[in-house]
């Protein structure tokens, strides 16, 4: 079987978010001796992120963006499934909330789920966050991420708070920030002192992945 | 080279030549063409805002003749969130004569429809009281705010917590319910409000929550207008496109997920609303010759077509207004302007 053929299956059953298929197509990808990380990244994972790009670019909509990572969990599992134990699969641990004060979590929910969908273990806070709480939960879980969202330009000084409490307490390098949300800027990000900036749910996961590799 | 002084849609303060102004208007005016799938603005009009970007006033305006209505939303809510301790009869008449507003909303502090249901009964002895001392249309305004409806506010299971766990099914069972209660509540108080005496209602921000609180306000609308035909139903939106947190709600065979502002008009106008407020959300990394010019095709996409007056909705990140605590005068009036002479619409 061509594996070129494969990855584009993988792609297809992530956009159609054809949950019938992808046990078939992962297994035979695994039958047809092709590396689980291989068929994730040139398959699978080329699927989930198009359907982020249709999302941003509103041509699908969030059921159809959840329906596709819920399909990409399967594959990854059975993928993953196939590893011998012990071996590590997620891609890092990113706590996650909107801060204090605000209640706006739809933009939260999506960087939440590609996440997810992009194999990285995500612990929501939800919304109405307090700074204290990143902390102990990114502690609790041995985080490597904190993202905060902030929507109100009143309660962008929060994403500051966490940056300020982090150095206080020593903990600065130990957990890397990212920071989104609307009024949020790559030079709020700069100013505070985050890590990383992200405008949207595609840009979070690969700016969530460069923090991981660097 | 020359620089103009100008913003990002953060506020912050950058200079720019004109050639990055032209190309900054050209892309703000294709992004909204390829998105909302419209026409994109005229070299014409592209010019006459680069005008407006060049000016070296502070503050511009339009010119005399041009002038359009000025109708604020959540009228009284506004001084008392800047600390101002003013009464809700005091902040309509310094709205009518201290800013010259050509329509007035009396709103509760808690602004959506659902916490009014159980004061409605003292909105109206307000309201009936402003009546007699001002002079310009009275609204009674509020959101539809169908996060209300979901716990731990509301009955309903929420569908924040559902859609991250795959229940997809069960999400879109309780936004349907959700829809119900909301309708209930808007017409309810919309209702009570106009019997009171408003000139109109206004729905403000509507389709916050997605799809589904879109399809409410419009079916709470319908009732509204069949029970009360004279009334004047104002419809301000929440954003340039309708987010679908359902995904299958339909309006008359319309699909509303990923409706932009002319679809969404069209529906409003349909239902029988009589303003509609188009909204243009705010880029905060893109500048505002950018931003002004996104809104500004978005919003002539509505005037265009439209049967009934539009009232863009300006402010805080919105109508290519910047995303700060209190709008800067330059970037507000040039947005205004750009608005008013490119699209022709009937208020801000
Ligand atoms: C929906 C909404 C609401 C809903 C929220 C429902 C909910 N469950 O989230 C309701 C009606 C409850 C609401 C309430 C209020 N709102 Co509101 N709201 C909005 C609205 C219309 C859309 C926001 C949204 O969901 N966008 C869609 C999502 C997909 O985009 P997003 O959030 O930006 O997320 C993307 C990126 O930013 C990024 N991202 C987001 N988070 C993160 C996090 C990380 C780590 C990363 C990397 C990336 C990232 O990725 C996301 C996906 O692409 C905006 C206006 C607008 N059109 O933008 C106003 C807006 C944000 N609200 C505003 C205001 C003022 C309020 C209220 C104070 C109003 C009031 N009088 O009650 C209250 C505040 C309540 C509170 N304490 O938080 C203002 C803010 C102005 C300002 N100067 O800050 C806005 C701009 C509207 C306006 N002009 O008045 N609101």
């Amino acid at each position: 079987m061509d594996r070129e053929k494969l990855f584009k299956d993988a792609q297809d059953i992530i956009i159609k978010c054809d949950n019938d298929r992808v046990e078939e197509v992962a297994k035979l990808a695994l039958s047809e001796g092709i590396e689980p990380l291989e068929m994730i990244n040139e398959g699978f994972r080329v699927g989930i992120t198009k359907m982020g790009d249709l999302f941003e670019r509103g041509e699908v909509f969030l059921p159809e963006l959840i329906q596709s990572a819920e399909v990409m969990k399967k594959a990854t599992d059975i993928l993953m499934e196939s590893l011998p134990k012990g071996i590590d699969t997620k891609r890092g641990t990113v706590v996650i909330g909107t801060v204090q004060g605000d209640i706006h979590d739809i933009g939260k929910i999506l960087v939440v789920t590609m996440l997810q969908a992009n194999s990285f273990e995500v612990f929501d806070l939800g919304h109405d966050v307090e700074t204290e709480m990143f902390i102990e939960k990114a502690k609790e879980t041995n985080a490597d991420i904190i993202g905060t969202s902030s929507l109100l330009t009143t309660t962008m000084k929060y994403q500051k708070e966490l940056e300020d409490e982090l150095k206080k307490s020593g903990l600065k390098g130990k957990f890397k920030t990212i920071v989104g949300g609307a009024p949020v800027t790559q030079r709020w990000a700069d100013r505070i002192g985050a890590d990383a900036y992200a405008e949207n749910a595609s840009t979070a996961v690969r700016e969530v992945q460069s923090l991981m590799g660097s | 080279m020359q620089k103009y002084a100008t913003r990002m849609g953060d506020g912050f303060r950058v200079e720019l030549t004109e050639d990055e102004i032209k190309q900054d208007i050209e892309e703000g005016t294709n992004d909204a063409s390829e998105k909302g799938k419209i026409e994109p603005l005229s070299k014409d009009a592209q010019n006459r805002l680069l005008e407006i970007f060049k000016c070296p006033d502070k503050s511009v305006g339009v010119e005399r003749g041009s002038e359009v209505i000025l109708s604020y939303d959540s009228g009284t809510t506004k001084f008392k969130r800047a600390n101002v301790s003013v009464s809700k009869i005091q902040s309509l008449q310094i709205y009518e004569r201290l800013i010259g507003a050509d329509t007035l909303e009396l709103a509760h502090i808690d602004y959506s429809f659902k916490p009014v249901k159980p004061i409605v009964v003292f909105e109206q002895p307000i309201l009936e009281q402003a009546l007699l001392m001002t002079i310009p249309p009275l609204f009674y305004g509020a959101m539809p705010n169908l996060g209300l409806y979901s716990q731990p506010d509301g009955p309903c299971e929420n569908p924040a917590d559902l859609l991250p766990k795959g229940k997809i099914s069960e999400a879109r069972e309780s936004y349907e319910k959700q829809i119900e209660y909301a309708v209930k509540d808007m017409v309810y108080v919309g209702g009570q409000m106009y019997e009171a005496g408003a000139d109109g209602i206004n729905f403000d921000t509507t389709g916050a929550a997605g799809d589904a609180e879109f399809l409410a306000a419009l079916k709470a609308v319908e009732i509204l207008r069949e029970k009360y035909p004279a009334m004047c139903i104002q419809m301000g939106m929440a954003g340039e496109f309708v987010l679908g947190m359902h995904g299958e709600l339909y309006y008359d065979d319309t699909r509303l997920a990923g409706l932009y502002t002319h679809g969404q008009l069209e529906l409003a106008q349909k239902a029988g609303v009589t303003i509609f407020g188009p909204t243009v959300n705010i880029v905060t990394g893109k500048s505002l010759p950018w931003n002004i010019t996104r809104a500004v095709t978005f919003t002539k996409a509505c005037t265009d077509i439209a049967t009934i007056p539009i009232h863009a909705c300006m402010g805080m990140g919105v109508g290519g207004v910047p995303l700060t605590l209190s709008p800067p005068v330059d970037a507000l009036t040039r947005a205004s302007k750009a608005m008013v002479e490119i699209t022709r619409l009937d208020g801000l």
